[in-house]
Formats: structure tokens, C-alpha cells, sequence
């Protein structure tokens, strides 16, 4: 479908952007950092309460039973929407951060030793940087940063370099140091870059390395594909997805979900309690204690649906088309200053820069007087600004319902915040 | 073209021109802040003589609002106590979080600062420059 055609349809859907700001229509350009919600989904949660509200797995009444039926269809969907071959492989979480923190509290750390190391990129969320340190500290391991391509590098700018992985894990071998795991953005929320996840997979499995995937930017703005990827865990939240805060999802194959220690305690998780110890229930619930996010699942299942039935080659394709018409515009401004890859080719909607001299705080707000909603900050990747020696950046992330129009606005109050700073 | 209505003219010209910007050589009290929202840093370095600021500087990495902030800051503390200046600073503090449009006489300068309030996320733009001279007023006391 045609860029302009699929927008005009899909922006029906979304109630909020109907919405005015300062006068200004809603033009919403901050999805990295959490997405709208189309009105399927709203209505799913609505009458999930409506209707079937009650707990799941633990009452044989109708009412339960509709809302076991709800979250265990939303496991399948799930699976289905990113390859896993069952459902079973699907733990739900509260969203990417808790879905990290259980692979480190549940899988690393009880077989983390002194010395171990664990490789992360330097353009890491902090949600896949700080759970690392914490179970790295605890155990006397250590953090090995692979760093990203700097400005102008052959095999291209804010790239990760394959080879130099070879490279490390050899190193880290020839030192006689375990690497436990390798743990990897599929794409930046900062720089956009959208890496090669099953070659690093195949390197890092080369060198018998484990891999977990955060697919956070990456799952409403590609397809999906676990089995194909070959990675041992995957991680994302369902807000950033078109779907309910939350709710995320960790997927983990067999031989990893057979490694894990319980992550919490509690009801649901169990099978048998004795006085003094337990046993555990079979995975996934292993790692669900406690009444799970239902209501959520069932707006996450609708969101997953939602996207299937636009297609996520279309959304690729329609996400392609505003970067590319974003990045030539970027090439207009001397004075901009862009952060990631360039060029179109393995890049997402997610675009980072600066105006010189004028703070992205400032830069932000004019935008806002304009309607215009971005992110400024550091985005959650200090590590990774200050790879870039900034502070701060400003950051437009495209979605689904963004049309170039919205674009063409932004640079135009970009003008707007020249004339109030550097005037 | 119009300007956005929270940038208004004298807290521009106190972000392009700040009063009082850099670091005192050999200050008696000296504190930073750091904003973990956006990666902001502040350093405020004070010169005292009998407990009264005779010069003070503050070196900011931050947005206008941030500089402005920490521009008037200077101009309004200096030639008081520590005392004094802790003072006006919880005054301040209470004009951001109260609802009442009623401002402090003391206060009178920072209207246009004040006025930013309803930008909640602003807010600890604004107090920056603010928290270092409480942390130095801290420091004073021990």
C-alpha cells in the first residue's frame, strides 16, 4: 500500500490524534519512546472488564475460563507474531525491563563466576546495560563493551563491526574467560541503526555464546523472527507496540528456559508447597508468579493482530519512506547535527540530533508550542552519549500513523526555535 | 514570527547573556547537581566573607531555562548571608510547588522564572542552579 493511502487509513485509528495541541494538530513523533494505541486495543481492554474480567488458572466458572481462554490465545498470538514455534517459550512480563532483569536474576547470575564476562554494545538502552552490571558486580564478573563504528568507517557509521565480535569473543577465549552471553539491541533507540541479529547470533554461537535480543524499537517497526534469528532470549514491552503499558514478553528457547531458577515467588508459579520448600510449575508460569497483567495481555493481543492485519512489510516499508524523506532533509541544515547511520539501508524511524548551540530541552519545547511532540534527553543511553561526547540529544521516532507532512512541520519549527536562540 | 510564550524576553536575554558564569578560582564552598533526566550538570562555587556571599559563579552544561535559572540566581544572592540565600531558595522551592499565583516580594525578580511552573517537567531545570546553593548552605553548617 501506498505511504499516504495506508496513513490516511490507520490514522482513523487512533483516537488521540484528533487531538489538538496548542492549536496545533497532534503531529506525534516520540514512538520510540511509547506508541498510540488504536482504537481495537482500547475497546479489548474495555470489554475484557466489561465482560470477562476475573483470574486466570485458578476458578472453573465461566468467567474464568474465558479469561484463561483471553491470556493463553494471547501467548499463541504472540508466538506466532514473532516465529517462536510454541507458546511455551512465551513468559509475560511487565515490559522489556523486567523481561531483562529475569534472564539476569533467573539465568545469569546463578551461573555467573569471578572473571566471567558478559558483551554488550555500546548503544544499549540501560535496561539492557544496568541488569548486567548489577549481576556482573554481584558476581565479580565483567562488562565488555563492543563498541560501535565511529563517523566515516568503512563498513559504515554507528555499525556494529561482526569481525571485531569474532575478534573479542577469540580474545576472551585466549584469556581463558568465559563469555556467558552476549546481549544486543535489535535497534537503536538513539542512532536507528537496525543490526544484523542472525549473523551476530551465528558468530556469537560460533564461539558457544548465548544471545539475548532487545526487540524493544525493533518489534512494531519489522518483522520478527525468533527461529529464524536463532537467539537464545528476546525481549520487548507491549506500549512501544502499539499495545497497553504494562505488559511485555520474554521469549526464551527450551535449552535456556531449562536453565532458569525461579524469578519470583509466589502463586501460580508453583506446584507443590511443603512447609519448608517447593517445586516449581513447568515454564513459562515457572516465571509468571502472581495474577498476571490479563487485561493487558488482551490489549497486547489486539495490538498484535491490529499490526499483523496492516502487515509489518508494510509498516517497514511506510517507516522507510519517512526516514528517507527525513534523512534528506537532515542533509539541508549545516547546522544539524545527525546521530546513526546516514543512509536508508538498515536503518529505522528513530532519528537523534542536535542544533547547535540551542539545547534539545529548548528545542523540544518550541516544538511543542507547534504541536509537535519529541523526546529530549539522553534517551536512557548515557553510555552511549557519552560515546558521542553529548549530553543530550533531540529525538523524532516515526510510527505507523506519521505522514511526511508531520516531518516537513518539525524542520519548519526548527526555523522557529533559530530565530527565539540564535537570533 | 512569535515567540513561544515561556520564552519570554528576560529569560532569553539571562540565557544568552548569563550573569555570573564560570568558576571562582578559590571558593570557600563549592557544590554540583546533575539532572539524571537529561544529563544536566550545574557547578556553583561561592566566595563568603563573615558568612555573606561576596561572588559567586555557576558553570552550566544545561537549557535555557537551566542558565536563566542559575543567571538570576547569582544576581539575586549575592551581597546576602548563606543564610539569607538558603532562605530565599525554600521560598523559591514553595512559589514552584504551591498553586497560589501569589509571589514573595523577595521573589520578585524570578516572576518569569516562576511563571514557568506549569511546565512540570521543567521544574527541576529551574531548581538546578537552586539545589547546589542548598547543598552549599548544607556544607556551611557542618
Amino acid at each position: 500500500m501506498q505511504n499516504s493511502l495506508l496513513t490516511a487509513k490507520v490514522r482513523e485509528d487512533f483516537p488521540i490524534l484528533k487531538r489538538k495541541i496548542h492549536g496545533h494538530p497532534l503531529a506525534y513523533l516520540d514512538n520510540a519512546a511509547t506508541t498510540q494505541k488504536p482504537n481495537c486495543v482500547i475497546d479489548a481492554i474495555v470489554t475484557f472488564y466489561e465482560k470477562h474480567n476475573s483470574n486466570v488458572s485458578r476458578g472453573v466458572y465461566t468467567l474464568a475460563e474465558e479469561a484463561t481462554e483471553i491470556y493463553e490465545d494471547g501467548r499463541e498470538s504472540i508466538a506466532k507474531f514473532i516465529g517462536a514455534a510454541d507458546s511455551g517459550k512465551i513468559i509475560f512480563s511487565s515490559g522489556t525491563t523486567e523481561s531483562i532483569n529475569l534472564v539476569a536474576s533467573a539465568w545469569a547470575q546463578p551461573k555467573l563466576e569471578t572473571g566471567d564476562r558478559i558483551i554488550v554494545t555500546e548503544m544499549e538502552h540501560h535496561s539492557n546495560l544496568v541488569p548486567w552490571q548489577l549481576v556482573a558486580q554481584t558476581s565479580r564478573a565483567e562488562l565488555v563493551y563492543w563498541p560501535f563504528n565511529p563517523e566515516n568507517e568503512k563498513s559504515g557509521t554507528a555499525r556494529l563491526d561482526l569481525q571485531k565480535l569474532d575478534e573479542m569473543l577469540k580474545d576472551s577465549a585466549k584469556l581463558k574467560r568465559k563469555t556467558r552471553l552476549l546481549a544486543v539491541t535489535a535497534v537503536s533507540n538513539v542512532l536507528g541503526t537496525v543490526n544484523p541479529i542472525a549473523e551476530i547470533v551465528k558468530i556469537a554461537h560460533a564461539h558457544g555464546v548465548p544471545v539475548l535480543v532487545d526487540a524493544a524499537q525493533a518489534v512494531a517497526r519489522m518483522p520478527i523472527d525468533v527461529s529464524g534469528w536463532d537467539c537464545d532470549f528476546l525481549a520487548f514491552s507491549g506500549h512501544k507496540m502499539y499495545g497497553p503499558t504494562g505488559i511485555g514478553v520474554l521469549y526464551a528457547k527450551n535449552e535456556r528456559l531449562e536453565e532458569m531458577q525461579p524469578f519470583q515467588g509466589g502463586g501460580g508459579m508453583i506446584r507443590q508447597v511443603e512447609r519448608q520448600t517447593s517445586t516449581w510449575a513447568d515454564a513459562p508460569q515457572k516465571f509468571e508468579a502472581g495474577t498476571p497483567p490479563v487485561a493487558e495481555v488482551s490489549g497486547l493481543a489486539a495490538a498484535v493482530e491490529y499490526l499483523s492485519n496492516v502487515g509489518m512489510q508494510e509498516i517497514q516499508q511506510h517507516e522507510l519512506e519517512l526516514t528517507t524523506h527525513a534523512l534528506k532533509r537532515f542533509a539541508e541544515f549545516k547546522d544539524l547535527e545527525l546521530y546513526g547511520p546516514p543512509e536508508t539501508n538498515s536503518r529505522s524511524g528513530v532519528l537523534s540530533f542536535n542544533l547547535r548551540n540551542v539545547h534539545p530541552h529548548d528545542i523540544a519545547q518550541v516544538l511543542d508550542e507547534s504541536g509537535i511532540a519529541v523526546r529530549a534527553g539522553h534517551h536512557c543511553t548515557q553510555v552511549l552519549h557519552k560515546r558521542l561526547g553529548i549530553a543530550a540529544s533531540v529525538r523524532m521516532s516515526v510510527g505507523i500513523y506519521n505522514q511526511i507532512s508531520e516531518i516537513d512541520r518539525l524542520f519548519s519549527a526548527l526555523d522557529q526555535a533559530r530565530d527565539i536562540f540564535l537570533a | 514570527m512569535t515567540t513561544p510564550s515561556i520564552y519570554r524576553d528576560l529569560l532569553l536575554a539571562h540565557a544568552r547573556h548569563p550573569k555570573n558564569s564560570g568558576r571562582l578560582e578559590c571558593p570557600d564552598l563549592r557544590a554540583s547537581a546533575f539532572n539524571p533526566l537529561c544529563g544536566d550538570e550545574l557547578e556553583l562555587t561561592l566566595a563568603l566573607s563573615e558568612g555573606t556571599i561576596q561572588d559567586c559563579k555557576t558553570q552550566v552544561r544545561g537549557c535555557s531555562i537551566c542558565q536563566a535559572s542559575a543567571s538570576m540566581m547569582t544576581e539575586l544572592i549575592l551581597a546576602k548571608t548563606l543564610q539569607e540565600a538558603g532562605k530565599i531558595s525554600q521560598v523559591f522551592t514553595e512559589s514552584l510547588s504551591k498553586d497560589t499565583e501569589e509571589i514573595a516580594e523577595s521573589l520578585d525578580s524570578l516572576r518569569p522564572l516562576i511563571a514557568l511552573k506549569k511546565h512540570r517537567s521543567r521544574i527541576k531545570c529551574m531548581k538546578l542552579a537552586w539545589d547546589a546553593l542548598e547543598d552549599c548552605a548544607r556544607q556551611n553548617e557542618t
